[in-house]
């Protein structure tokens, strides 16, 4: 068992697998899952409030922003992922498995965070495909799995901390020829960040004890002689892998060269980093206008679809084609025992305001469009709404998880927020919402709901 | 007493901050279970199990291996070429091959269908090609200017 993982181990080591490069992938990754979790707990509560909470109206693109940086740091975690795992690779086939309980702690939560973080990348850029091969619920899966991701990633920062806080710098991590400078015991991971605290104190000794003596250049050790290594002897690869391993080493004898490790270091960062920048760039365009030309790959085209914009749910989905189209369709506005109902041509013959407002869809996507209609408070005011009103507004839908849907005062006294009749110019098509819908500052496209039928004050 | 081969923390500050971490993350790790058991049916964990160990598997398994295989070849395919012509082809195949994952499974759920014709609206198994072929010939043009320029700099020597 021990050969076996010792000869894995090694027929994977790499020069560009080690604990900086390790370093330099994690950090990136963890502020961008950060990011996730922050943009992403921000998209839940504008879906399922509490009830004292309160949110900006303004900027209108807040959360077209918000959701588009979610969708986009998610994009780019997947090559940064992959990256970072094989730079981790070889730490698989540690001997003996388990030797001490921080261990233990250590790859328990290594296994869930991989783990969770795999599957987190995979449901949520499917679910951007609108594809859901799995047998659990999505939203529910993906909002729990968040806490178990940053929870695991705490965990594996505090086991790591040494490590990490070793190989932060560039320029305490490699020599003057730019060799990696390896942890003492590097096959004895358990060891080896007590190790690295020990060099890394001894490495600032040292560069302070430069710093003073910069007047008189004394003739310097190039490198810290390694201390005794690790108690097991390493064996030697035998076998037929030991062949093949012997095999590919022997084809190059200036594999080890300095120079040709530092190639091959910066090979790899580099190709992590355009991999990155180049799924970022081909499909950010569904989320960000600037980026729209570059869009290959993203699931949605801005000005896409009936009144040039993308849809989701269509009326024929929501069972509305009928009710829509009714002639004798009204929208009952009512506060308590006041109540009014307002057809088509009511609403067309009021006063109408234009705004530029962002539909931004929970799955990345967005587009600002020109929407024109009655003015929310203008509406509310004729039934004698208050100010602090929370509204309740219901689809024609007969089913559907977005029926029904509430909104609280900061966007139903907010007076860009409409009862569109028009988009882009033409009157609003059945697609996205006729004879009438909803579009507020600042809210997920789930809750500007789509042929309105009632609207009521709710205490 | 420390036994030898232990992780001892050096310093006040290491020991705080990997004891808050380690807390912090426990609870995190145990409030996304408990939200799990607010929010998920039972009869689904065990979907949401193999899918987790899956995903590992599938990674660790396969697509490691595999990716370790194809370096190894490499390097010993690699003796005749300079290691930048070799780190430049190295990172056309890393940023095609990472393009590939996001966009295959793309191409997939669209031949499935979609809810209407404004989700998935391109060819999107097309535009992966003309993307190879794009690499490709980048990666053609990036390594013949580095051959030129690199014979220009020895013969200069």
């Amino acid at each position: 068992m021990r050969q076996l993982l010792f000869t894995l181990r090694t027929a994977v080591s790499s020069p560009t697998r080690n604990a900086r490069t390790a370093t330099v992938l994690g950090r990136l990754l963890g502020a961008l899952f950060l990011v996730c979790l922050l943009t992403g707990l921000y998209s839940h509560f504008l879906q399922e409030p509490a009830a004292w909470m309160r949110f900006p109206t303004r900027p209108t693109w807040l959360y077209q922003v918000s959701q588009g940086v979610h969708i986009t740091a998610g994009i780019a975690c997947i090559p940064l992922l992959l990256g970072k795992l094989w730079a981790v690779f070889p730490q698989l086939f540690q001997y003996p498995l388990v030797r001490h309980p921080v261990q233990l702690l250590e790859r328990a939560s290594i296994a869930l965070f991989v783990a969770s973080s795999l599957l987190q990348l995979v449901t949520g850029l499917l679910n951007t495909y609108q594809w859901y091969p799995w047998p659990f619920p999505f939203k529910q899966v993906h909002f729990a799995l968040s806490f178990v991701i940053i929870g695991s990633l705490a965990v594996h920062i505090a086991v790591k901390l040494p490590l990490i806080t070793r190989y932060w710098r560039a320029r305490d991590s490699y020599d003057e020829r730019g060799v990696f400078v390896e942890p003492d015991g590097a096959l004895d991971p358990a060891r080896a960040e007590h190790t690295a605290t020990r060099e890394l104190a001894a490495l600032r000794g040292r560069q302070e004890a430069r710093v003073a003596s910069r007047r008189r250049p004394a003739p310097e050790s190039p490198a810290p002689a390694p201390a005794a290594r690790a108690s097991t002897p390493a064996p030697g690869l035998r076998g037929l892998v030991g062949r093949v391993a012997r095999w590919i080493d022997t084809a190059r004898e200036g594999d080890g060269e300095p120079a040709r490790v530092r190639v091959s270091r910066r090979g790899f960062l580099g190709a992590i980093g355009v991999a990155t920048g180049g799924v970022v760039a081909l499909t950010a365009g569904q989320s960000f206008a600037v980026l729209s030309p570059l869009n290959a790959f993203g699931p949605r085209q801005a000005g896409l679809g009936p009144n040039d914009l993308p849809i989701n749910r269509t009326a024929a989905a929501a069972k509305v084609l009928e009710t829509a189209m009714d002639p004798d369709w009204q929208l009952t506005v009512s506060n308590g025992s006041r109540s009014r109902a307002f057809t088509a041509a009511d609403l067309e013959g009021m006063t109408q305001g234009d705004e530029r407002l962002p539909i931004s869809c929970v799955e990345g996507w967005s587009q600002t469009a020109s929407w024109r209609g009655v003015r929310l408070v203008d509406l509310m005011a004729l039934v004698g709404a208050p100010a602090d009103a929370r509204l309740k507004m219901t689809s024609l839908e007969e089913r559907g998880g977005y029926r029904v849907m509430l909104m609280g005062p900061e966007y139903a006294t907010d007076p860009a927020t409409l009862v569109a009749l028009e988009l882009n110019g033409e009157r609003l098509d059945i697609e996205h919402g006729y004879p009438a819908r909803i579009i507020a500052p600042g809210r997920p496209g789930v809750l500007q709901t789509k042929w309105l039928s009632t609207i009521e004050v709710v205490r | 007493m420390t036994a030898p081969g232990v992780p001892a923390s050096t310093g006040r500050g290491v020991r705080v901050a990997r004891a808050v971490l380690v807390v912090v993350g426990v609870l995190l790790i145990a409030l996304g279970g408990y939200v799990l058991t607010q929010t998920v049916r039972p009869n689904r964990y065990g979907g949401l199990l193999v899918w987790l160990i899956g995903s590992v598997i599938v990674h660790d398994a396969i697509l490691a291996p595999l990716v370790a295989g194809v370096s190894l070849v490499v390097r010993r395919a690699g003796r005749r070429v300079r290691p930048a012509v070799l780190a430049i082809v190295q990172t056309a195949v890393v940023v095609g091959a990472i393009l590939s994952i996001v966009v295959v499974p793309e191409i997939i759920a669209k031949a499935r269908g979609t809810k209407n014709d404004t989700v998935l609206p391109f060819d999107y198994g097309a535009r992966l090609g003309v993307m190879w072929l794009v690499i490709a010939v980048l990666t053609a043009l990036v390594a013949t200017a580095w051959v030129m320029l690199a014979r220009r700099r020895e013969a200069r020597r």
